[in-house]
């Protein structure tokens, strides 16, 4: 089966986070980006053909990726591409999912030999056996297959697309942008479809200036009746990274085996950049409670509860607590942490304290000292 | 096809048994033994290389090559796959004239793959060995064999008196240049020790290798037969002092000493930094994962384990679980071992995806001055809940 993947970034602004990159190169995990779990299922998927459309922020993107070998991406001739906004006749940035894909057209008509397309979007987490999902579509006989996942929506949180199931497991209502009740389903912002069927509603759509994948493509369709919808539940964990409250709980989320086991190990491994550091020391008067650790860390002080990417440096005496710390940051002597966020080459100088709240993180940005 | 000229390539000898490892080069070829938590002995002489600008290895195998094949596999995590570079495999093969077959010693196993350096017609030809831990720029000593005019240039390093009767002793003169060669001298001269590292004029070499394999007494190895040939031949040989961190990491002891070396605050030997980093082929595996019940003091853990025990003074490599209540301390556990519940390990070397069981108890713990064992478990090998494997005992 010939299949081929569109990987969208998400361009969304999570607040610091998000100041200089697209949700995709976020560092999630201890040693991952948030782009490397959507690689990775397709990787495992089997895609000769991969599109990574970005509208911005996307340089250190493509330096994370390169070529794609280390997700073990097989890819075919014309394999990876980058598709950012004004590559072709367009004079603004991309409105919608539907426009970047009409942008993408000379990619998707491309692989000829190519009959499926996973559209991959990059804000949520999970690990997932595509072939399932696209054998689940075939089945179903329906144009347009979306993975959905019960259990997120809570009639608080926003969805981008949420629908109920009938007890066929058909789909009996697609919402877009609401509070839905704890009945519907929430949108992986996964979807298999086949590739000539894509490329003719891109086409149609972009003629009625509609532009939206979730409220013009999906609900507008299904509702008119021009597009048949199929559902397919996944039953593992998913992690939305939609916000910077979300980032933290859900890395806290990590530490727990369950769901540690479910996001690294439910169907395949997780790949990411090899960075080559040396396994992480820890010092003889060090202390190390409930983290994870990656590789070259140079462990001196006491942590607890906390993620720690690779490359950290945790000084002797220095303490952290529910603390992200991401690659090349510098955690000085005597210095206490709690409930913050410290984004990567940051340098904490010695005896700082930083306390924030578990719902309200404090984060420091990027290459700040503090 | 086209090949590029190069101007120094290497070849590496990781055909060897290492006898001396024991249990653990049972199955596994002595390169291809674990070291420090996520590389291979091999690591080092083919990150030296990349670190040296050296692009072209070829890697003469014999010995259980089937894992240190498929480790090397393309050379892609050391860089050497691109068009201009290559990590070529070269086990042993048959030829028209029979002058093949197994590779009968070191010199023999560079003679048989001389079509293999001629295609790149170097004017040196570095040999290397894959049973050191070290890291060398060969760049250097290949300046310093160029600029003394040599024809060949060999690494030596100072070791203490008492221990030069286990070497290969070169004499030198002043200017570092070698009168004699004496392979394990009872009354050794000097202290200048072979490192098994050799630059050749790779004409010179050819013409040796070709002699040697024509003289039916030769026992076709550098050491005994290639270098005493060229000095009696009135060869410029030069001797390449070293004095960094070199470890030949052929026995159980020296083994476990070098990774307990890369221990401490400041090791003797330091892999960190970003100047002459030790690439590896990596395993795709989370972060480690530290529990609150576990204790990890002085160690190195590498990605991809799972710590409820304690770790102290050890090295723990990639994909390992240390249960609760186990003990781990004074030892080197190699890629994907588990260490069950209450199980206590002292002083041993546990060999890939070994299995301590529960409340198990492998080796033991020293007095200072007391003469310390190293209990070996092999790859793969269990050690059966509350069974107790000995100090020095091998499994």
């Amino acid at each position: 089966m010939n299949v081929m993947g569109i990987l969208f970034t998400n361009d969304a602004n999570i607040g610091d986070l998000t100041a200089k990159r697209s949700i995709a190169s976020i560092p999630f995990g201890g040693r991952y980006r948030q782009v490397d779990f959507g690689l990775t299922n397709l990787s495992w998927a089997g895609v000769h053909h991969l599109a990574i459309i970005s509208r911005f922020n996307y340089q250190s993107l493509m330096d994370h990726i390169g070529d794609g070998e280390e997700w073990g991406l097989e890819l075919g001739e014309g394999g990876l591409q980058y598709i950012t906004p004004y590559a072709n006749s367009q004079t603004h940035s991309y409105r919608g999912k539907l426009e970047s894909l009409y942008n993408a057209l000379p990619f998707l008509e491309y692989g000829k030999e190519d009959e499926y397309v996973f559209l991959v979007d990059s804000a949520v987490t999970y690990n997932i056996d595509l072939k399932k999902v696209l054998a689940d579509h075939i089945k179903s006989g329906k144009d347009i297959t979306v993975v959905v996942k019960r259990g997120v929506a809570n009639s608080k949180r926003m969805l981008d697309l949420a629908v109920t199931l009938n007890e066929n497991k058909e789909v009996s209502d697609i919402v877009v942008d609401y509070a839905a009740s704890p009945e519907y389903l929430a949108s992986l912002d996964l979807f298999v479809t086949t590739k000539k069927w894509l490329i003719n509603m891109v086409r149609e759509c972009m003629a009625h200036n509609a532009f939206h994948m979730d409220r013009d493509l999906i609900l507008g369709g299904w509702q008119s009746g021009k597009v048949s919808v199929n559902a397919f539940e996944f039953e593992g964990i998913t992690l939305y990274n939609e916000s910077v409250q979300d980032y933290f709980d859900n890395s806290m989320a990590l530490l727990k085996p369950e769901v540690h086991k479910d996001i690294f190990e439910r169907v395949h491994p997780v790949y990411t950049k090899v960075r080559d550091r040396v396994p992480s020391y820890y010092g003889a008067d060090s202390s190390i409670d409930n983290c994870m650790v990656a590789d070259g860390c140079m462990l001196g002080g006491s942590a607890k509860d906390s993620i720690l990417f690779r490359q950290v440096t945790l000084a002797p005496g220095a303490h952290i607590e529910d603390c992200v710390v991401m690659n090349d940051t510098d955690i000085g002597e005597g210095a206490e942490l709690k409930n913050v966020i410290l984004d990567k080459n940051v340098t904490v100088r010695p005896g700082a304290k930083l306390i924030g709240t578990r719902n309200n993180p404090i984060v420091i940005k990027r290459g700040d000292t503090v | 096809m086209y090949f590029q000229k190069k101007r120094c390539i290497a070849m590496l000898l990781a055909g060897g048994q290492g006898s001396r490892l024991k249990v653990l080069t049972e199955k596994t070829a002595k390169p291809a033994v674990p070291f420090g938590g996520k590389y291979r002995i091999i690591d080092f002489p083919l990150s030296n290389c990349v670190n040296s600008g050296i692009d072209t290895v070829g890697i003469l195998t014999q010995y259980q090559p089937l894992e240190l094949n498929e480790y090397i596999g393309n050379g892609q995590p050391w860089n050497l796959n691109k068009t201009h570079s290559c990590a070529q495999v070269l086990p042993p093969y048959e030829r028209h004239d029979k002058k093949s077959g197994w590779y009968k010693g070191t010199a023999n196993a560079i003679y048989q793959n001389i079509d293999f350096i001629d295609r790149y017609d170097p004017d040196y030809v570095v040999i290397l060995s894959g049973d050191h831990i070290y890291k060398m720029d060969y760049a250097a000593m290949v300046e310093y064999h160029e600029k003394n005019q040599a024809s060949c240039t060999i690494a030596v390093r100072n070791v203490p008196l008492a221990e030069a009767s286990r070497f290969g002793i070169l004499n030198t003169n002043p200017d570092m240049s070698i009168y004699e060669f004496e392979e394990k001298p009872a009354r050794p001269k000097s202290t200048n020790a072979s490192m098994g590292i050799y630059v050749f004029n790779w004409q010179v070499l050819k013409a040796a290798l070709i002699e040697d394999e024509d003289d039916p007494k030769s026992s076709n190895d550098f050491g005994k037969n290639i270098i005493p040939n060229l000095l009696n031949q009135g060869h410029k040989m030069m001797a390449y002092p070293f004095d960094g961190y070199w470890k030949d990491v052929g026995t159980i002891n020296s083994l476990w000493e070098a990774n307990m070396e890369l221990l401490g605050k400041d090791p003797v030997f330091n892999l960190r930094g970003e100047r002459f980093k030790i690439y590896a082929r990596n395993s795709a595996l989370p972060s480690s994962f530290i529990a609150s019940s576990a204790k990890t003091v002085d160690c190195f853990i590498a990605e991809g384990s799972e710590v409820e025990g304690e770790v102290r003074h050890s090295v723990v490599s990639v994909g390992c679980k240390i249960g609760p209540g186990a003990v781990v301390e004074d030892s080197v556990v190699m890629p994907g071992v588990v260490v069950e519940a209450g199980a206590i390990v002292r002083h041993a070397i546990l060999g890939e995806n070994s299995r301590v069981c529960k409340n198990a108890v492998v080796g033991g713990a020293y007095g200072p001055g007391e003469e310390m064992q190293i209990s070996v478990t092999s790859k793969g090998s269990v050690v059966e809940e509350n069974a107790v494997l000995k100090p020095g005992e091998m499994m």
